[in-house]
Formats: structure tokens, sequence, C-alpha cells
């Protein structure tokens, strides 16, 4: 760690009332003008940092160890008030939500006004002028105008170049970014990116840039700290731990993530979950002892020693030298996927969706949400639709299940015009399974009940036995033990909580099964289950999937085709490695690109040859 | 913006319109319906039978009823509301004269109740997480169980019997005369510029107005106290926060205007409930306001007076509806969106 | 619910329910509990105040009307009015507002235009003027109170519940019952209403503290249940005739009003917070 560090957090513990903790020991350095990220998953303790740093962590938490210094002032020795000062001035933040960052009922340039207020500039009109010359910095059209804006009638994207611009207002010496553009969607988030980027060179600020996207840490940080159940395990220089990571865990993570390029190898998949504070407590050794597929006896006694393994690289575990040798089983039928058949389960020709919106006052607009999309899905055919938010997927799946009505066109599902056929000869057929599996499985059933629903109305009148047994079945097939039956969702970890939702999908054989967004809320390690569960039931060749997700890797991964959609539009598709490695239409390219990342090397070749000068 | 707000009120307004006619005419059905002669109400008891009859037909109780109504109808939007059985004098005449007595009173509450709960919202937001705010909690609990008739009865055991500290009768002491400019007693008497007059007048009403005030303002300090903890918890306090504003500036600069919303709609839908306590509240304290009038005429089946009083009272409550609508459109911009 | 152990932290809950249990209890052993007969008047005492004052006496604990009836005794048959009226009143209108709200809630569209004007029309009165007016047109007696709070409070039930009922229709495991095939009715009734009991339950409580009052206030201004039957309201109307002689008399039948309703309050706070999902999650963060 170099001597002057903007930012130089040493051995912070951070602790529950109840003493279990949730950070232990961590250990970080930002030299001036370089971007450290922080990767963890959900539920590692990565925000607890920012909270920590700025004296907002929620109740019931404490510093209960160790010291954060910033640019040499002792943070955690000074009074609040002290403190206070020097957030918005000396250190700036980025929020992850950029939609409800701004307060609803004050316009943009009330809310940019009292901050320039704050960081000194006391006259009106100066006011306004460094806004919009902020407001242009960052990439905004029209910043006049922006000025008078209410924050529910700007984008995403506008909102975080907005907060972006606050947060750079005052030239920070540190700026945190807490996940920016995990809210967003992907070509957006590559240029939210590159402004951050952009920024920190033009005010040469520091910035600890906060996420669990590994691919995303490597664009942007020189150097990078993994953090795994509220411990740094990893830390150094941003290619070395993601070309050559020196901890299990940090390899796992990079293997369990799909990837756009190269070929599709099997996803690491890690067994239990990452564990909780309470859990934590009662361990002895390594914490990712129980997961790690490197580890042994000795790994489980002791606390793995924090060790230099290259000048500026650290990892704290006993057997650093296993890293390289971890890789994801190999599948078991290495033979080719099963040829989709002939028959169409899903077709649909110039079908449109249009929806009349009452306002406020009354006046009704027709508003197009899908417009003339033709494509076909097969028996045992694994179909993906990519797109942004907007592009009018979510519509078209309540279109085929029957959610909602066609208003155009025609859609044949299971060889039956939807339209005109009674909605239960579908039932059976064709299944969603829902994106939130909060929101999708009812807190008041249990596990085995749920997932045979779909039985209750049938009539079938199933024994008990015959039910529970079913239940088991089910949850086998979605890798679950039978145990799972007796308890209630609320008991279950995001993961398991989305496998049940597939299980409760297959109940009923279907031979059209939906999803939609299924993965996008969870961690880069629980994704992995769920879409090497996905390529499994693929192997079986039981049913056709249709599989919406926003993200390219995800679709690249599972499926064998692909639609892009764009605004209501299918603008490209065809078989999953032509439409992403060769993209014809300009938007998809877009998506691609955007997808793939930045180039790494041009980027840092730009940042040493600055430090030279 | 303006334009679009009047456009908003003046919607509202409208909008009740028909939901009003609809009330006159309930009310009318159900009073028609009464096991009660209003002809027979409304001469001396010793009356014959022809002169009821007469009396009946000149009433046009004959009728088919919407003929009734809609002969009723013609008549009140001309102004004419009927004669009251009871005082033998138009309707219209004594129900006006009573009205701003009754405005009066519900108007110093209502400001009373605002001011008390709002402020009480916001000292009990401020000692959140402390005892305090367990006991103001528990205040609130007791208030709010006292609803305003038991108040004023409370105020009249307290201070009528006990401490008589203020009066439990009547807007004026007795003796005093104040000539009527605009018929709030409060107005007219600072016209007057006798102190002593405003005085009578101020100690005349502040008991009526603490009952009726104070049974509205626990519900006020609760919901603005939840709203303000549910406001606390939204993204952009914390990101206030870390701007470094300080909890004064968080507080009155960023997160009333948000949690006061609630608030204001509590104010429109309630102070239906708040107007139609004065009914009590004026009996109790023999305030000549219309409650007083109300359960005269009730309680002597007087059908032209209570239907008149009735819809008056459906008029207020309407009429607080829209304008909370209307607030709440001024405070909440999203709901501006063309 | 099988966290019922639970409850019992919550002092509000517990209070609250001790005494609302107590003021029932009264209710339902009010032969057996009351001294005399509510209607009996003993002349030897008009107007005695209670046994802790001066001129008080044991044959009467707390002192005599203006007719000479016992007052504990009264105060112990008017809970028995109150509560009866309370108890019918408030199921009556619980039925009527949660089918409404359910139905408005789950089908939108037209039903809940219809239902939120029928709503709207209802709430343009106030609440104590159209318990009166109903009183006019239906005429006096017991269950004709009963009838006019069940007619005026629905609106109560089904304004809260509705905005609850479409919470849970937003939920993704309501689409799913519908798109596995569960008919309307199966779905409100497996799906929806266990999700609002809770804030149902609450709302009961709410509704008996407010029953009482509103019985209270007909009896008061003479409009509620016959006059031979005993209740608070009347007490009250017929001591503030002399309440100047006898206060007593006044004050005690506004206190059992007022430790009525604040207990029941109590009880339908404490049970809002018990059941509320947040307050479950407390201490994660």
């Amino acid at each position: 760690m170099t001597s002057h560090s903007i930012l130089q957090i040493e051995s912070l513990d951070i602790a529950l009332r109840s003493g279990d903790a949730i950070l232990t020991g961590v250990d970080l350095a930002i030299a001036p003008g370089k971007v450290l990220g922080v990767i963890g998953e959900s539920g590692a303790g990565k925000s607890m940092i920012g909270a920590a740093i700025a004296d907002t962590l929620p109740p019931g938490l404490a510093i209960s160890r160790g010291s954060i210094r910033f640019d040499g002032l002792t943070l955690t020795d000074m009074t609040a008030r002290t403190r206070r000062d020097l957030l918005g001035r000396d250190i700036g933040f980025i929020p992850q939500e950029p939609m409800t960052a701004l307060n609803p009922t004050l316009t943009v340039g009330q809310q940019i006004g009292r901050h320039l207020a704050r960081i000194g500039i006391a006259n009106r009109a100066t006011r306004d002028k460094r806004a919009i010359e902020l407001f242009s910095e960052v990439g905004l059209d029209r910043p006049a105008q922006l000025l008078k804006s209410y924050p529910h009638q700007l984008s995403g994207g506008m909102l975080q170049r907005v907060l972006i611009a606050m947060a750079f207002a005052s030239n920070p010496r540190l700026v945190i970014a807490d996940e920016p553009t995990t809210a967003l969607d992907v070509t957006i988030q590559a240029k939210v990116v590159e402004l951050i980027a952009r920024m920190r060179q033009a005010h040469d600020t520091s910035v600890l840039f906060i996420t669990h996207d590994l691919q995303l840490a490597a664009d942007v940080c020189d150097d990078v700290a993994v953090l795994y159940a509220g411990r740094i395990v990893e830390t150094g220089r941003a290619e070395e731990i993601i070309d050559a990571p020196r901890h299990p865990y940090s390899r796992c993570l990079s293997l369990a993530a799909p990837n756009l390029d190269g070929p599709v190898a099997p996803l690491m998949i890690l067994p239990k979950a990452m564990p909780g504070a309470v859990e934590r407590a009662a361990m002895r050794g390594c914490a990712f002892a129980p997961r790690c597929p490197a580890a042994d006896e000795a790994c489980t006694r002791t606390p793995p020693p924090r060790r230099a393994v290259s000048p500026g690289h650290v990892s704290a575990c006993h057997y650093p030298e296993r890293t390289s040798a971890i890789a994801p089983p190999a599948r078991r039928n290495a033979g080719d996927l099963a040829a989709p058949g002939e028959a169409a389960v899903l077709r649909a020709q110039g079908l449109g969706k249009a929806y009349r919106q009452h306002d406020w006052l009354g006046r009704v607009r027709e508003v197009e949400a899908l417009r003339g999309l033709d494509f076909t899905v097969r028996e045992r055919e694994f179909v993906g639709i990519v797109g942004e938010s907007g592009s009018g997927k979510s519509t078209l799946t309540k279109l085929i299940v029957g959610l909602e009505n066609v208003t155009s066109g025609t859609l044949h599902v299971v060889g039956l015009d939807r339209t005109s056929t009674p909605r239960e000869r579908f039932f059976d057929q064709v299944q969603l399974v829902f994106q939130d599996p909060q929101s999708a499985l009812n807190p008041r059933r249990r596990i085995g009940s749920l997932v045979t629903q779909s039985l209750e109305c049938r009539g079938n009148g199933l024994a008990a036995k015959a039910r529970r047994e079913l239940a088991a079945e089910l949850l086998a097939k979605v890798m679950l033990p039978p145990d799972a039956a007796d308890r209630f969702p609320d008991q279950l970890s995001g993961g398991q909580k989305q496998r049940v939702n597939i299980a409760r999908a297959l109940c009923s054989n279907p031979r059209l099964l939906i999803a939609d967004e299924i993965v996008s809320g969870l961690d880069v390690s629980v994704q992995a289950q769920i879409l090497e569960l996905l390529r499994g039931l693929r192997e079986q060749a039981s049913f056709s999937l249709l599989l919406i997700s926003h993200d390219l890797a995800v679709v690249r991964h599972v499926c064998d085709r692909v639609l892009v959609m764009c605004k209501g539009e299918i603008v490209e598709q065809g078989p999953v490695e032509q439409v992403f490695g060769a993209p014809r239409h300009p938007y998809t390219m877009q998506l691609v690109a955007a997808a793939r990342g930045r180039p790494r090397s041009d980027d840092r070749h730009a940042r040493e040859a600055s430090d030279l000068s | 913006m303006i334009k679009a707000l009047l456009r908003i009120v003046a919607r509202r307004l409208f909008a009740i319109v028909p939901v009003f006619a609809v009330v006159t005419v309930l009310v009318f059905a159900a009073l028609r319906i009464l096991p009660v002669d209003p002809a027979q109400m409304s001469l001396p008891p010793s009356a014959t039978i022809e002169q009821v009859e007469a009396k009946r037909e000149e009433m046009g109780l004959n009728k088919p009823i919407w003929q009734q109504y809609a002969l009723w109808a013609r008549r009140a939007v001309a102004g004419d509301l009927g004669e009251s059985a009871q005082y033998r004098m138009p309707t219209a005449k004594g129900v006006l004269e009573r009205l701003p007595a009754t405005i009066e009173l519900a108007m110093c509450a209502l400001v009373f109740a605002v001011v008390v709960g709002v402020a009480g919202g916001i000292l009990l937001f401020t000692v959140r997480g402390t005892a305090l705010e367990s006991l103001g909690m528990a205040l609130t609990s007791v208030v709010m169980a006292l609803p305003d008739f038991l108040l004023a009865l409370l105020f009249i055991l307290v201070f009528g019997v006990m401490l008589p500290l203020f009066p439990v009768n009547g807007r004026l002491d007795p003796g005093l005369e104040v000539p009527s400019h605009t018929g709030f007693l409060l107005l007219d008497s600072l016209l007057t510029g006798d102190v002593s007059i405003v005085a009578s007048a101020i100690s005349h009403i502040a008991l009526p107005v603490m009952a009726l005030g104070l049974a509205f303002s626990p519900t006020i300090v609760r919901v603005l106290h939840s709203s303000l903890i549910n406001t606390y918890q939204q993204s952009y306090i914390r990101q206030a926060r870390l701007r470094g504003l300080s909890d004064r500036e968080i507080l009155f600069g960023q997160a009333l205007k948000n949690a006061i919303l609630p608030v204001v709609i509590l104010v429109g839908t309630q102070f239906g409930g708040l107007f139609g306590g004065t009914l009590l509240v004026e009996m109790i304290f023999s305030f000549p306001g219309l409650g007083n009038l109300m359960v005269k005429a009730m309680q002597t089946a007087d059908l032209s007076v209570i239907m008149a009083i009735a819809l008056i009272y459906c008029a207020v409550t309407l009429l607080f509806n829209s304008l909370a609508d209307a607030a709440a459109y001024l405070l909440n911009p999203k709901l501006r969106t063309a | 619910m099988m966290r019922i152990w639970s409850w019992l932290s919550d002092p509000g809950l517990v209070i609250g329910g001790a005494i609302a249990g107590l003021v029932l209890a009264c209710a339902v052993c009010a032969p057996w509990l009351a001294p005399y007969h509510p209607n009996d008047q003993d002349l030897l005492y008009i107007l005695a105040p209670p046994v802790w004052a001066p001129d008080g006496a044991a044959e009467h604990l707390l002192g005599t009307d203006s007719l000479g009836r016992d007052t504990l005794s009264r105060l112990i048959f008017g809970a028995r009015t109150a509560m009866e009226v309370a108890v019918a009143a408030s199921f009556g209108a619980m039925a009527l507002g949660a089918v409404l709200a359910h139905l408005a809630g789950y089908f939108g569209g037209r039903v809940d235009w219809l239902i939120s004007r029928l709503v709207e029309i209802w709430l343009s009165f106030p609440p104590v003027v159209l318990s009166m007016l109903l009183i006019i047109g239906l005429g006096v007696g017991t269950d004709k109170v009963i009838l006019a709070i069940v007619l005026v409070d629905w609106t109560r039930f089904c304004r809260v519940l509705r905005s609850e009922v479409q919470v849970v229709r937003g939920q993704d495991y309501v689409s799913f019952a519908r798109l596995v095939g569960f008919a309307h009715m199966r779905v409100i009734v497996r799906e929806i209403f266990p999700a609002t009991l809770p804030m149902l339950i609450t709302l009961f409580s709410l509704q008996m503290g407010i029953s009482v009052v509103v019985e209270a206030i007909l009896s008061f201004v003479a409009m509620g249940v016959p006059a031979d039957v005993p209740a608070w309201g009347q007490m009250i109307a017929d001591a503030r005739i002399n309440m100047f002689d006898a206060p007593w008399g006044l004050a005690l039948p506004i206190l059992a009003i007022f430790v009525t309703v604040l207990s029941f309050n109590l009880f339908g706070d404490g049970l809002r917070r018990v059941l509320d999902p947040r307050h479950r999650a407390n201490g994660h963060v």
C-alpha cells in the first residue's frame, strides 16, 4: 500500500449489537487518482463499507474495531458534525437506483441548486450557470430545461448522469459508486461506466467502485478487492485477479458467469450458500471452506493467512496454488443436444398489441406495445428473447399466457389459436415461471403444496400420499431435497425459491415453458445453478422454453435461437451463435458491444500514460 | 401549471354535481318514507281532518314522489327551501342565519386540529426510538378514545362544574351586543374594536373548538408520524444525507413536503366527520349553529329543515374532498404528467 | 398465527385485550353481576353520590340517578347493550364491507367503478349525521341501531380493504393461480382472503370502539335503543341535566365509554403491530 492513500481502511470490523460480525478485518487502500473495485455478492457486506465511510450504518450496526482514514484524517475519531462536513464536498456518492435517489417533489434544478449552495456557491445565477455547465459535462441535452424538470420525467440513464454530475460538482477527492449501473439497461450501463471513467480523469478523483459484476470491475478498475462473507479474500491489480486469480472463490466467481465468447462451457456451481453473520460466528476456519473445491482439513480448522502471492497481490488462502486447477465438472452427456422437432409449439404472425391509456385528466391514448411480430418456436427448442426495458418482451409474455388479449395479427400456441380457443385448453400446456420469486410464491402455503398447486383444480382427487410423492419428484428435478416440501417460502434462499418456481411450472408437464427474467435478481453463483439446471432440462428434451432476459450471455448459455427486440419489434432473429457472433442489425451490434464491455487494454494504456506525465 | 390546476379543480367540482344530485334524491326519498305526516306536524293538534287534507294538497304530498322531488328541486335552486314546520318560517332564512356560526366553529377547529396535529406529528417523529415516542403514541391512543362529544362533555364537567375557567354556553356573554356584518362573530367582534367583546367571543368559542379539534388531531399526529417514517426510508433521503445536509435541512427541506401528502388527503376525507361533529358539540355547548337546529328538527321531524341541513353537510363534505384532491395535485408532481 | 406466544410481548395488545375482555365479560354476566335491576327505582336514594364521596352509601356503590336507579347496575347493563350492538354491528359492517371490497379490488373495471362510486356517495355524509338520518327513516330500536351502524360503517372496511386486495392481487402468485385454472371465487378465497385477514381483524377491533361511540351518541339524543333499555348515552343525557348537583353521575358513564373504546383501540393497534410482516423482520438489516 502506498504511503499516501486517499482512503485507508485498517482492520475494520462492523458488527451487530449481538456481536455477530458483518465485516471482519477489512483492509483497503486507494491511491490518489486510482479506481479500487470491491467485488462481492449480496450478503458479503460490500454496501457496509460505503455506509461506514459515510457514517450512515443502519441502526443496530456499529464499527467495533479498526479505523478509516481519509486523506490523513481519521474519520472514525471525528465528531458526527465534522464528518458530515466532508460528505458531498470531499467525498461524493453515486447511488445504485437513480430512479429513487432524487426527491420526487422537488425539481432537478432545486436539488442541484441546494447542493451547489452547500458547497459554497452563494449566488443564485452562478448556481444555475454552474449546474448547466455540469449537465453539459455529463452529456445531458438541453440542460437548461432539465433544471425545471421533475425526476419522474427523466429516464434512469439521465438521472444517473445528474447524480454523477452532483457527485463530482465539488471536485471531491473520493467518489464512492455503489453499484451505479445495476439498475440500468446494458447499453446505458456502458455509457455510464464510460462517463465515470471520464469524470474521474477530468477531476483527478479516486473512486471506490462497489459491484457484484466481475467483468465490469475488470473494465473499470485499476485494483480490485474481492469480498466474501465479510472478509477480503483477495486484493491486487484488476487484470491479475480476473485473468490469474489466486483465491478459489475469485476463480469460482469468474467460472460461474456465462460469457459471450469462447465455447459454451459448463458453469461452476458452488454448493450451499454464503454463510450469514450467525453461521460465520460459529466457524473456526476459512469461511469459504464448506463450498471450496480445493479445501481440506486444515481449511476448516484454522483461519487462512493473508499472504502476498506476488508483489501487490494478496490472497487469504491456505493453498492459493491450487486455484488454477479448479474447473467445473465436465458435462455428463458430452453428446449433441437433441434436435428440435418439426411441430411448432408457438407461432406468431404479424402479432401486435395496443393499449388504451387513460391519464389523470381522463384523456385516452393508444399506445402500441408490440408491432408486427413474426416468429416460431418448435418442439424441444429453447429460444431466447433479449431486449432492454421498453422493448415489449414482458407484454409478449402476457399475450402468450393469456393475461392480455391480442389486438392484431395471429398467435397460435400449441397449435391452437390463442384468441378463439377457450382458456382451459391451455392451462396444462403452457406455463409461466415468474421473475420475482418473492411475489410468485404464496407465503402462506408450504412448498409441497405450492409445487403441486396446478393439480388442485383438476379434480383428479390425488390422494395426499400421491401428492407428496409427486412433490418430491418435482423437487428432485430441480435438485432440491424432498424435505424442502415441508418448508415455507420465507425459509428458502432466492435461488431455491426460483427453483421451486420452475418445479411448479413443470408440474403439469407443459409443452411450452416461459421464463421471464428468472435469473435477473440473483447473484452470479446462484444464477449459475439455475442456468445449469436449465441446460440439464434441455438435455432431457421434454419441453420448449422461451427464455426472456436482458443478459445476452445468459441467453447464449441456454438457448438455441434468439430474438432481439427493440421498441416492440423484432429487429433480428436466428441461431444464437450467429446473432451474437456476427450481428447484422445496428441495435444488435450495439447490444453485443455493450455486453462485451470496453477493451481493457486501451483504457489502461491511457491511464498509465497519464501517470507518467 | 396554474391553468392545469384550475382545470383540475373545475373538473373535480363538476364531478361532485352528479354525486350531490344523487344524494339529494336519496335523502328526499328516505325522508318521505317516514311514518310521519309532515302536514299534520305543521298544524296545531286541534286541526280537523279536512284542514290536514287541505294542507297536504297545499304541500303537494299527494303527488307521486318524483314530482314532489322535482318540485322541491325547482324551488331549491331558486332559493326556497320550504317552510319549517316547527318555527313557521322559511327554512332557507333560518338555515342561513345559523350557517356562519357553524362554519366559524368548524374552520377554527380545523385550524386548531391541523396546527396541533402537525406540530405533534413532527415532535413525535423527532423523538422516535426513545421512550418518549411510546409515551406519545400512548397519549394519542388515549385522546383517540375520546370522540368529540365525550370531549365536549368532559370539558363541561371540568370547566363548567369544577374549574369555571371558560364559559360553557352560547357564543357571547349575555348582554353583549355585536352588530353582525359578516355573520362570523370573531371577525365582527374584531371590527367593534372592543377588547372585552373580542375576549368574550374567543372564550366562548374556545371549548367547542378544542373539543372538535382535539378529537381530530391525534389521527393527524399518527398519520404524519408514520408518513415521516415512511419518507425517511426512501432512498433520496439517504442521498441527501450523503450530500451532507443537516437533520433540520432534511426534515424541513426535503422530507416534509413528501410526508404531508397523506395528511392533506386525510383532512380532505375526514373533514366531513369534523363538520358532522359540530352537530353534537353545538348541542352540548348550546352554541347557536346548524347543529343545534338540526337536533331539534330531528326530534320534531321537521322535514324541510332536516333536508336542508343534511344537504349542507353533504355539500361541505364533498367540497372539502375536492379541495383535498386539488391540494394533492399541487403537492405531488407525478400526478401532473401530461 | 403460530407465533401466538410472541403476541404476549406487545403491551398494548395485552392490556387492551384484557380490559376489552373484562367489558365483554361484564356484558355477558350482567344479570349475575349487577346488584340491582337497572330500572328499579329506590326512592330513598335520589341522585346519591358514589360510596367514596360524603353522603355516599354502601347500598349504592356508585350512587344513583335522578330516578333512584342504581348507577353501577345501569353501567353493567349498559355494557351489555353496548357490546350487543357493537358485536352485531361490527360483524355486519365487516361482512358487507369485506365482500364488496374483495369484489371491487379483485375484478376491477366496472365492478370497481360501481362500488367505488357507491362508497363515494356514502362518504359524502358525515357519519354521525347519516346514522341519525337512517334512524329517522328506520325508527327507534336496538336492531335499527345495529342496522344503521352497519349501513354507515361498511364503507370504512370497504375502502381500506380494497387497497389491500389490490396489493395482493398484483402479486404474481395470484396470476399464477389464474393461469393454472383456478376459478375466480377460488382465487379470492384461497389466495387473497388469507392475506387480507389480518387487516380485517384489526379493523374489526377498531370498529368495536366506533360502534360503542355511535350507540352512545344515538342514545344520547334519544334516537337509539328504547327508553327502557339501559344505555350509557342515555345515562349521560339524564345526568347532564343535574350535572351541577351530581357530577359523578355524568363522569362515570363517560369513563365507561372511554375505557371501553380505549381498550378496543389498544387491542386493534396491538394486532396491527403484531400481524405486520415488516415488524417480524426486526433486527434484520
